[in-house]
């Protein structure tokens, strides 16, 4: 009996969860759940300031991880073997569909919930100083997102998947002076083929991932140092209240230097001077936090669950798809760039420079300065309104164009409504 | 709200277990398992006592599968399709029943389809059928299997499937590769039909194709070369026997099928002429072998190829240390050897025509088997309606010399030509000379035009 508390003991060093040290203790002696503070803002833990989308999004990371290290085991990336595992984990595999289908459905889940995640922090204006750079580092994990599910996109190794490719390699190839060199590195040769599927493979398992998390760590520690969540809208002061953003207050004395003592030793804490950023501290702030566990912990359970328990759902009813062996010698009609480029096809077939070069690079090169050129402080939503139009006129552009490119072009990037039957379509 | 949101945890997490255990039953009740557990019931009928029917239907379930790596096809048929090999099965209700008249064709070497068609690698019976979107090959149905044949047995007469010669001899005569592409050779007018049993074509679009084009295919520039019924479908055998996959060469390269022309090779390859004489023809130091298969028993000729002297005390045979199957692919040659066969592994063909002769009958081979007829006609007479195009149809070539030297005309035939219009604001004419620099050498070109030649002669002087 004793042994078993000891072996308990040596694992949990914490006080008992029923008092506060323990409670802080949980946070702070557990590598993995120290990236919380001890104790939270009620009002952060709020479902409609958030709404959980970097949780749901990290989630369904963790999800497609689990589930892509497993289909990683049946997957050998030369064709056409590639294809061949693909039926045979559809076919033989002990709950191969539901594993591929889980894997497929995250993986979409991602790319809109990154997306979703990057408008809410638009709209409560979270980006503002001091969380500029986390803003930049969020915009690079969306195009990590978007990579990743690119190069995902090939591995199944059918028809969809090679023309997609084909089609979304052929869009990156229309930039000047490089285009055409990097489209033949990414593919390593002229065309999508043996070449390509295994870069495509090294990039998606290896290269991407890693950079994802790496980027991904940055990213929440960042949230932590530059202050926590941002606080909600419907909470901030009026106007003239002074924010008390870096270091100390501003109207707190200047930090004495004092000479060291020669026969004392120094521990970080005593070194690191100054109050932690925060947006606003004040003495009744206090009285509005609460302990991380249960509170947050709580409730970032319920999210995980609820997102595994989405997906499982969904790949437990609807398969992914998977045609015929690709087949360069039979382009269909039209070939599709994933849904996710729809947008930018959509732009390419009216100029392939303005649509598949400027387009893009403006949209990102605008996402990343957005932190920069916003100089108004103010997070009001009434403060903002141009800058609030303008972001909505490009989602809302964004979305009609993936809308338009994916339901409404038939043969020939005719416009077809997605009602009318094409027929002899594919012949 | 705190206890709320527990409570909605655990009950997420409830569904999550739910649902996984949901996947994992529907991962482990395919249909082919009920399939075996009837099969090992109908098994266990047959069985005298409890014990052994007990032992029977504890057979474990499990996936049967036929790997055929050369071809990159695995078939789980027999996972479902049981009694195949099975003569017992005779009578047995689908999809157990007997696969009668299999001769060599043995499924656990040939797997089911190359000739059924549908898709090997499924496991439930709508995709392993392939009446499903996005696999290309259905299964055929029983009208149409036996062009399968026509896959492997890609030369000479395929017993039981004359529609598959009749095809091949119209292809090859009608002037089909004038337009369409076959094996690297042909015209690039029409599609290729190099893997065209492959494509998704059903057969009976192939079949109504043959007989009216343009009424499956709209605007097609096929002329209506006015087919039989019948003939659409020697051609339809034909087309569906066409396929990419080296099917024929894989499974003789395993050794596989016993056929005479294989024994013919190895007839050859082990140089047996130097020795044996067919019918008198050939050398005399051993014995004639024609008419040995009458003489003597298909066993025994086997035994004397595996070991020469323990039939024939004596015997100047050498071991050729031969496998199963050459040796039965000898004997299958032996049965139908004659001596003119003899005489052509000796001679290697030698004819007594005159060099021009050869060259004409050349050209005139050439101008066939590259589909000039399929345009211009077997008798030179053009005539296939080309609209907008100067006349309206394909120019009859029986007056060349009038209009054209010969340099000319070889100069047309190697960079080909596309017609002068009709009507210069019109359509672009269907057809057109493709150029033939590519696919035929200077030496066939010049052949054509001795037989162009040859023919206008006649004409001149009648004139």
């Amino acid at each position: 009996m004793n042994l078993i508390r000891e072996i308990w003991q040596s694992i949990v060093r914490r006080d008992p969860l029923s008092t506060d040290k323990g409670k802080t203790e949980l946070v702070f002696l557990n590598v993995w759940l120290h990236i919380h503070p001890a104790k939270v803002k009620k009002e952060n833990l709020k479902f409609r300031h958030t709404f959980y989308l970097g949780f749901i999004t990290f989630f369904l990371f963790l999800i497609l991880v689990t589930t892509g290290i497993a289909l990683m085991c049946y997957y050998r990336p030369y064709p056409p073997q590639a294809y061949q595992d693909m039926k045979d984990l559809h076919f033989v595999v002990f709950m191969g569909p539901f594993l591929r289908n889980m894997h497929r459905w995250a993986a979409h889940g991602m790319v809109v919930c990154v997306f979703l995640h990057m408008c809410r922090v638009f709209y409560t204006g979270s980006y503002k100083k001091p969380r500029q750079f986390n803003w930049v580092i969020g915009v690079m994990l969306l195009l990590l997102t978007l990579g990743l599910s690119f190069t995902g996109y090939l591995l199944p190794w059918d028809q969809l998947a090679y023309w997609a490719i084909t089609v979304g390699t052929n869009i990156g190839s229309y930039a000047p002076l490089i285009g055409g060199q990097l489209r033949e590195l990414l593919l390593g040769g002229h065309s999508v083929g043996e070449g390509a599927l295994i870069r495509f493979y090294v990039l998606h398992v290896a290269v991407l991932p890693a950079a994802m998390i790496l980027l991904t760590i940055v990213h929440f520690w960042r949230v932590r140092k530059d202050g926590g969540l941002s606080r909600p809208i419907w909470k901030l002061k009026d106007k003239n209240e002074e924010l008390v953003t870096i270091g100390a207050p501003a109207q707190a004395a200047p930090l004495q230097a004092a000479a060291a003592s020669k026969d004392k030793t120094y521990g970080l804490m005593e070194v690191v001077s100054g109050k932690p950023i925060f947006e606003t501290v004040t003495a009744e702030e206090e009285e509005d936090t609460v302990f991380s566990y249960p509170y947050a912990f709580v409730r970032e359970a319920v999210v995980l669950m609820a997102t595994v328990t989405t997906i499982m759902t969904m790949s437990l009813f609807l398969n992914a798809p998977l045609e015929e062996l690709a087949n360069p010698a039979k382009t269909p009609n039209p070939a599709k760039a994933p849904w996710y480029f729809l947008g930018l096809q959509e732009l390419v077939s009216h100029s392939a420079f303005l649509g598949g070069v400027v387009a893009p690079a403006l949209m990102v090169l605008a996402l990343l300065a957005i932190p920069y050129l916003d100089r108004n402080p103010s997070r009001r939503l009434g403060d903002r309104k141009w800058l609030l139009w303008i972001f909505t006129i490009f989602v809302v552009a964004n979305l009609a164009l993936i809308v338009v490119g994916t339901f409404f072009r038939g043969p020939g990037w005719a416009l077809v409504p997605p009602w009318v039957h094409v027929v002899g379509g594919a012949e | 709200m705190e206890r709320r949101l527990q409570q909605i945890f655990f009950a997420l997490s409830f569904l999550a277990l739910v649902l996984i255990l949901a996947a994992a039953w529907q991962a482990n009740t395919p249909s082919w398992k009920i399939y075996q557990h009837n099969f090992l019931q109908l098994e266990a009928q047959e069985e005298p006592n409890a014990i052994t029917k007990a032992a029977v239907l504890a057979t474990p379930p499990e996936i049967h599968q036929v790997l055929l790596p050369g071809l990159q096809r695995v078939d789980r048929c027999t996972t479902c399709h049981l009694g195949v090999e099975d003569p017992t099965m005779k009578n047995a209700p689908e999809p157990f029943r007997y696969h009668e008249n299999l001769g060599p064709h043995v499924p656990a070497k040939f797997g089911c389809t190359i000739c059924h068609g549908g898709q090997g690698l499924a496991t439930d019976k709508e995709s392993a059928h392939g009446k499903v979107d996005f696999w290309p090959n259905p299964l055929l149905s029983k009208e149409y299997i036996r062009a399968s044949c026509g896959r492997c047995h890609k030369e000479g007469e395929v017993p039981g499937v004359p529609e598959l010669t009749e095809g091949r001899h119209l292809f090859e005569t009608q002037g089909c590769r004038g337009c369409h592409k076959l094996n690297g050779v042909g015209g690039s007018i029409g599609p290729d039909l190099t893997g065209e049993g492959a494509s998704r074509r059903s057969p009976d679009w192939l079949e109504r194709h043959f007989l009216t084009p343009n009424a499956v295919s709209a605007g097609s520039a096929m002329p209506n070369f006015h087919f039989t019924k019948e003939q659409a479908r020697d051609l339809t055998y034909y087309m569906l026997s066409l396929t990419n996959e080296e099917m024929g060469s894989y499974f003789s390269s395993l050794r596989l099928i016993p056929s005479p022309e294989y024994g013919r090779q190895l007839f050859v390859e082990k140089n047996c002429i130097a020795c044996h004489s067919i019918g008198g023809v050939g050398a005399k130091t051993a014995p004639d072998l024609l008419g040995v298969t009458k003489r003597h028993s298909i066993e025994w000729l086997d035994e004397q190829l595996v070991n020469p002297e323990l039939v024939y005390p004596g015997s100047a045979m050498p071991e050729y240390d031969l496998e199963t199957n050459a040796r039965k692919a000898l004997v299958a040659f032996m049965a139908s050897a004659t001596p003119e066969d003899a005489q052509a592994i000796l001679s290697r063909k030698a004819r007594t025509m005159t060099p021009e002769e050869i060259a004409i009958e050349a050209g005139k081979q050439n101008f066939a088997r590259f589909g000039c007829v399929g345009c211009h006609g077997t008798e030179l007479q053009g005539g296939v309606a080309n609209p907008n195009a100067q006349g309206g149809e394909v120019p009859s070539l029986l007056h060349l010399a009038d209009d054209y030297t010969k340099d000319e005309v070889l100069a047309i035939i190697r960079n080909g030509r596309v017609p002068p219009l009709d009507n210069a604001n019109g359509p672009t004419p269907p057809l057109y000379m493709p150029s033939w620099k590519k696919v035929l050498s200077d030496e066939d070109i010049n052949r054509i035009a001795d037989y162009l030649w040859s023919k206008q002669q006649k004409q001149k002087d009648a004139w």
